[in-house]
């Protein structure tokens, strides 16, 4: 409903009180830097969705869902050379559109629904981790759309969406190589740094860079890897990727027991 | 991206011959293309830079215009970025269609800048809290021949050493309002230090090995890349994984030690490039776009 400005006159800008007061002094509590948040995870929630996944780690909140193989909208440039390793031709091959979105009230201030910059990025991301892992020459000229809402962030939000659109994956029945598992590091400032494995949103507020990582476990191929700050020099950055690549291995089981469970119930509620 | 028919057979001879540290065009895996650097081709700005790495050609225009400072950082001025993908470059550009590529290289380039040692934002602050410089970078891809975020990085670092931006004072009254004078000397302005602005360097691997600089010939050969931008000290500010394939952890321990061997000389030749146009002054002649 629009305010009726005409008789009560506001500032044009609202912005939230936070802004203006003091800083306040909480540093995060000093704690095991490779110690991983409990996660709980859950697929095949969502009735209109062919797949479907919610995680929740610590209070990072992501739900994911996938629909498709639909038919490509707009005919595609035909004639492609063929991919490296006897795949299909790139015209056949299928797609995979991601789309990331942060929910209004999932930060400390309230962002309006059309992110823009970010969420495009973060999308792009997304798209770039999973593709790796879909087979997607199995699905020719068709799309498979991933859509990732994040309803609440609580530190590392992409590894999440990575996490929970992998297992909605899964969960549709698409045919992969194998999950992708995201892992989230941050860099505390100060003179002796050291990476923290799955920051709090705290954390990586102060942290000078982060880094997100995204392991295909069983082949222990890096699908996916996006990081930025100052990140001290290269061997820095490797160690973190190392922190994050264990990070993933460690968090695979619960994946795996979280889709066989939700495999469990489809075949108990399925009619005979 | 643009993109170029290859057939198989050209691939198999492109990737074998990246296995013995041959390229197509002779260079070794970690050669760069002969690179050509511009300075102060646009009149308009406040300071430009044109850059041509083999058949890529960008062109990159700062223009420093006042603004008010973030909420979040009140003593400091900010970049922003934008990337034009004209269709001149490839046909695909045309219309919207370099819309998505425009803003995946703006958002890196945020991305490798959103740190505090890159360039000094304080310097850029004329009045906490009410004016300080914005600097406007835009990005004109003109011709796309591979590699173009090096290529971009490099002239969007030419530039800014370029970029000459008018000194003002703020003058104060007797009942506190300020007033802000430009120097009367047009040639009176401030410059940036870019000591640690970064550059990105992009390795594409190929089959087992990883070549710097590709060409579109070589990217189409290549399933995934490492992005890492790294600054003259070696510093690394930002590493994102490209491509639709995976990577093995152990070639992208390989990858960051190349880029920071790369990066270092990328680096220490175009300072010296940059220093040795400066030293030429402003009666050299311009080259432009007719060499």
């Amino acid at each position: 409903m629009p305010g009726d400005h005409r008789r009560i006159r506001g500032p044009e800008e609202s912005q939230p009180p936070q802004l203006y007061a003091a800083d306040e002094d909480e540093a995060p509590a000093a704690r095991d830097p490779t110690r991983l948040r409990p996660v709980y995870a859950r697929a095949g929630l969502l009735s209109q969705a062919k797949g479907s996944a919610y995680l929740e780690a610590g209070g990072t909140k992501v739900l994911c869902a996938v629909s498709g193989p639909r038919q490509v909208e707009g005919g595609e440039r035909g004639g492609g050379p063929a991919g490296a390793g006897g795949e299909a031709p790139a015209a056949l091959r299928g797609r995979l559109l991601c789309d990331f979105r942060r929910a209004p009230f999932a930060g400390r201030r309230r962002r309006a629904p059309p992110g823009g910059g970010e969420e495009r990025e973060l999308a792009l991301a997304l798209q770039e981790a999973l593709e790796p892992a879909v087979r997607l020459g199995r699905y020719p000229r068709a799309q498979l759309e991933v859509s990732a809402l994040l309803l609440e962030d609580g530190g590392s939000a992409l590894a999440a969406a990575l996490t929970a659109a992998a297992l909605a994956l899964a969960d549709a029945g698409v045919e992969m190589y194998d999950l992708v598992v995201g892992c989230g590091l941050s860099r505390a400032p100060g003179p002796a740094p050291t990476w923290l494995l799955d920051p709090t949103r705290l954390e990586e507020e102060r942290a000078a860079a982060g880094l997100t990582v995204a392991l295909m476990p069983v082949l222990n191929q890096v699908a996916g890897l996006l990081g930025s700050g100052e990140g001290g020099p290269t061997e820095s950055w490797a160690e973190a990727v190392r922190l994050g690549l264990e990070g993933c291995q460690r968090l695979y089981p619960v994946l795996q027991q979280c889709l066989v469970r939700a495999a469990r119930r489809r075949g108990a509620a399925a009619p005979p | 991206m643009a993109s170029v028919a290859l057939s198989e057979a050209e691939k198999v001879y492109i990737v074998h011959g990246v296995q013995e540290d041959l390229r197509v065009d002779g260079r070794g895996c970690e050669d760069y293309r002969c690179v050509e650097v511009e300075t102060d081709v646009v009149s308009n700005t406040s300071g430009s830079a044109r850059v041509k790495l083999g058949h890529t050609d960008i062109l990159v225009g700062v223009k420093a215009e006042m603004g008010m400072p973030k909420l979040e950082q009140p003593n400091e001025g900010y970049l922003e970025f934008f990337v034009d993908c004209s269709a001149n470059a490839t046909p695909e550009f045309e219309g919207r269609g370099g819309d998505d590529l425009g803003t995946e290289i703006a958002n890196t380039l945020y991305r490798i800048f959103n740190n505090k040692s890159s360039i000094d934002l304080k310097s850029l602050c004329i009045n906490p809290r009410e004016h300080c410089w914005v600097l406007y970078v835009d990005v004109l891809l003109l011709e796309c021949g591979g590699n173009l975020f090096d290529a971009i990085s490099i002239a969007v670092k030419a530039a800014l050493f370029n970029t000459r931006i008018p000194r003002v004072r703020v003058l104060e009254d007797e009942e506190g309002s300020k007033d802000i004078e430009l120097s009367d000397d047009p040639y009176d302005c401030i410059r940036l230090s870019v000591e640690n602005v970064p550059c990105i360097v992009t390795l594409c691997k190929i089959g087992c090995r990883h070549v710097v600089d590709a060409t579109l010939q070589e990217e189409a050969c290549s399933l995934a890349s490492l992005l890492v931008s790294v600054t003259s000290k070696g510093v690394v500010t930002c590493v994102r994984k490209v491509g639709k394939g995976s990577l093995d952890p152990e070639s992208i321990f390989e990858m960051m030690e190349t880029s920071k061997r790369v990066g270092k000389v990328l680096h220490t030749s175009l300072q010296s490039v940059l220093h040795k146009e400066e030293s030429l002054g402003p009666k050299r002649q311009k080259v432009g776009f007719l060499g």
